[in-house]
């Protein structure tokens, strides 16, 4: 039996009170918590992790903490900050101790964001040739047509297997009531699976036993079941050249890039190694041109081809889009993805679940108010301090307003943002995200997580069993984007 | 290869040759100076500075300390120990996927440790120590880049810089030690500074080995620039980039080939063919500035070639 588990019986609700290393700061707040039930004893399922912690000094944890950071800086996997002309290399934060996820929530996970995916790439097929969606009213044309991410040159294109998007990251929070559901869906160019690869090798290297009597699901096979999807979106069966396009170096997705043209064995391109001759897509290679048939892009769709999209762009390659048009080339996701996954039509997809596949909903959607109805705008006027107003087209935590966060000056101005332009916002009751064990300064407490898992779509549907687990490292943040100081844990799927 | 991958490879790999030769040239120095006067001390850093390119920066500065600080750590001198591993490491970045994990964090961790050296400024303590870990580590890095890596056409990219570098370093150490470079180093080289250029090319052994210890200044132009097998000579250099031409862009048409090929062929010959009394005998500062002259044309004619041809020439 762990020590915290029997010291938690004698102090319901806070495990804290224990007092015992490493849990002596843990204490359960309103939102669940991954590793205690409410009671304070841990869930079966992280009872040997627990037990673990409680038994290992801090200063091992710390060590352990740290080989894991370095193991990052050596192997490259960090972003540059500049500050006063000295550019500081920094790892993205990564905490040693796993998220887990026990058998029976990942069947459910994987099944509905199957589900999700099935559904998001019938309506983008649907909306890029009748849109037959449109013409039943099941949304407002305003809100298709309307979309800086609707892509007219996409329509009436096609696209093998009518999958649009190839490569998804679905990000799911956990509700209080221990309910998975869906925050926001990924469409255009998902990143973080790297980090889902690279913090299973550290973490494993840190709790080798553990990791092995826990039964964990293997995620190693991610970049082969990418390669495969990629294969399948195109007819030419030898030597199929793929390519994985990125804007370079300074992106901060690079290592991301470069690891999976790696794992993948297949050729990392920026825009200027690419030409387009004849509507034909070349690699300019030592020995001459290369005919390139699959690009992975990592780029936006604004970037990818000056001469159709933004002009003043230089990382993408003149003629591409033409090339695609013509069936030269297949890009990855195709592009005018972003249309189906700006927050607006977020709302809709349990609709457009039941409206395409006749199923019900297997994950749920937070609970969504369109302010471009008058009666949700006025309900978010009126509540702006419980809610969380975020703008349509925008990721990345950016354009968003958190309401019990804000000062009243900062909810009044955005009030007024809102009433201008009402078609451009969403509002969300806020949403206490799970919390999971992180270590923090040599303890262990609770940190609010989400989890990412990606969802690779071609021929056929795959999920690895494994994910991207974000988290929030301020004490009581809920913002895990790793652009506002979040970090990233290594996520274990149990295999029963 | 994607021409792109192609350049940085062999940028990454010259960097990494100037790196090591700066460490041990520095590594060198500092060893020797122990046992010299202080003046022959001096006009010894003048050679190490001129042939690491730093007589502007450095003029008149005869302080042991800040010319170590200048040559090793700093930015602002492009040819500096961590200038050059940066450039390496910048270059070996974007073509990360094309290296082994082992090559990409042998560089990445040498160069993280220089410059966590540099910030804390406690390399003052133990120089020479320094430099020979570092030369150590730069070894290292030789080793696993041959061990690890396929020896496909990125490896002959890495090979023919690496050589091409070494080829045109030597050649200078050469002319500085052969030339008529008074204005810059003031003293004719003695026994001691003889010995100091052997060690400078980690030539000082094998040297013995085939020439006895007894240290004559032809004998030493004679092994560092034709000995077929010693790894620093011009001619073992010449060899590999000889060798690496063949064996990159493999399927380049012939006409494509010509000129590269021909260039090379007549670099190998004269490094094949000439005798080194011949050169004594004539200037050897022309014949030094002709074979680094050369490996500048192979350079250039590469490049034309293999890496920054027009799209319309091949379409």
């Amino acid at each position: 039996m762990s020590s915290a588990l029997s010291f938690a019986d004698d102090a319901a609700n806070s495990p804290s009170r224990a007092g015992r290393a490493p849990y002596g700061n843990y204490r359960l707040g309103p939102a669940y918590d991954e590793m205690f039930a409410a009671d304070g004893a841990p869930r079966p399922h992280y009872a040997a992790l627990c037990d673990r912690l409680a038994n290992l000094p801090p200063e091992e944890l710390l060590r352990r903490q740290q080989a894991c950071e370095t193991s990052f800086l050596h192997q490259g996997i960090t972003f540059t900050v500049y500050s006063d002309k000295q550019a500081t290399e920094r790892i993205i934060p990564t905490d040693l101790l796993p998220r887990i996820v026990t058998a029976a929530e990942w069947a459910r996970i994987e099944a509905g964001l199957k589900q999700r995916i099935l559904a998001l790439n019938c309506f983008l097929r649907d909306i890029y040739s009748d849109g037959r969606v449109l013409k039943d009213g099941l949304l407002p044309r305003s809100m298709i047509y309307g979309s800086r991410h609707y892509r007219r040159e996409m329509r009436a294109l096609p696209v093998p297997h009518d999958a649009y998007v190839n490569v998804c990251g679905t990000d799911l929070v956990r509700r209080e009531d221990g309910a998975f559901v869906v925050l926001e869906d990924n469409l255009r160019v998902p990143s973080g699976v790297s980090y889902m690869l690279a913090n299973r090798d550290v973490v494993r290297r840190a709790f080798p036993g553990l990791f092995r009597s826990q039964g964990v699901r293997s995620i190693d096979h991610y970049p082969r079941e990418l390669l495969a999807t990629l294969r399948s979106l195109t007819p030419v069966r030898e030597d199929v050249s793929i390519a994985v396009l990125t804007p370079g170096v300074f992106n901060s997705a690079y290592f991301e890039h470069a690891f999976l043209a790696r794992q993948m064995g297949v050729e990392l391109v920026e825009g200027r190694d690419l030409l387009v001759n004849d509507n034909i897509v070349y690699a300019r290679t030592t020995s001459g041109l290369k005919r390139i048939d699959v690009i992975y892009r990592r780029i936006d769709d604004d970037f990818i081809d000056h001469l159709i999209f933004r002009e003043d762009s230089s990382l993408g390659v003149s003629g591409l889009f033409n090339a695609y048009r013509a069936g030269n080339v297949v890009i990855a996701n195709a592009l005018g993805t972003g249309v189906a996954d700006d927050k607006a039509v977020y709302s809709y997809v349990p609709r457009l679940i039941r409206y395409y596949l006749s199923e019900e909903p297997i994950l749920e959607n937070v609970e969504t108010f369109l302010c471009r109805e008058p009666k949700s705008l006025s309900h978010v006027l009126a509540n702006l301090d419980k809610l969380v107003v975020k703008a349509v087209g925008e990721s990345g935590g950016y354009g968003m307003l958190v309401g019990p966060h804000a000062s009243k000056g900062e909810r009044e101005a955005f009030a007024a943002k809102l009433k201008a332009d009402p078609e451009n916002y969403i509002a969300q009751p806020t949403i206490q995200l799970s919390t999971a064990p992180t270590l923090v300064d040599g303890g262990v407490e609770p940190r609010h997580v989400d989890l990412r898992p990606f969802i690779l779509h071609g021929e056929k549907t795959v999920l690895v069993p494994g994910a991207f687990t974000r988290v929030a490292l301020r004490r009581g943040s809920l913002v895990v984007n790793s652009s506002q100081g979040g970090g990233s844990k290594d996520t274990w799927v149990l295999s029963q | 290869m994607l021409s792109r991958v192609a350049d940085s490879l062999y940028w990454m790999s010259r960097y990494i040759e100037r790196a090591e030769h700066t460490a041990r040239l520095i590594a060198v120095k500092l060893e020797a100076m122990v046992e010299q006067s202080r003046e022959d001390a001096e006009s010894g850093w003048g050679r190490v500075i001129a042939a690491l390119s730093a007589e502007q920066r450095l003029k008149g500065c005869t302080d042991t300390a800040a010319v170590v600080r200048e040559l090793v750590f700093e930015r602002l001198n492009e040819s500096s120990l961590l200038s050059s591993l940066s450039f390496a490491r910048e270059n070996a970045r974007q073509v990360r996927e094309h290296l082994t994990v082992e090559v990409w964090e042998n560089l990445n961790r040498l160069y993280l440790h220089l410059q966590s050296l540099d910030r804390e400024e406690n390399w003052r303590h133990n120089p020479s120590h320094l430099f020979r870990d570092a030369l150590q580590a730069l070894h290292a890095l030789g080793g696993v880049t041959d061990s690890t890596l396929s020896h496909g056409e990125g490896w002959y990219f890495l090979e023919m810089g690496r050589h091409i570098e070494r080829a045109q370093l030597v050649c200078r150490l050469l002319n500085l030690h052969f030339g008529p470079t008074q204005s810059i180093v003031p003293n004719t080289p003695t026994y001691f500074d003889w010995l100091v250029l052997l060690k400078f090319c980690s030539a000082f052994e094998p040297y013995c080995k085939v020439y006895t210890a007894a240290i004559r200044p032809e004998k030493i132009a004679e092994f560092l620039l034709f000995d077929a097998e010693f790894p620093h000579s011009v001619r073992f250099s010449i060899d590999r980039v000889c060798e690496a031409l063949t064996r990159v862009a493999p399927a380049a048409p012939p006409g494509r080939r010509a000129r590269v090929e021909r260039l090379a062929g007549r670099l190998k010959a004269s490094a094949d063919f000439t005798q080194i009394d011949e050169v004594m005998r004539g200037s050897i500062a022309r014949f030094l500035a002709e074979i680094a002259d050369k490996c500048e044309q192979i350079h250039e004619a590469v490049y034309e070639a293999y890496i920054t041809y027009g799209a319309e020439t091949v379409l």
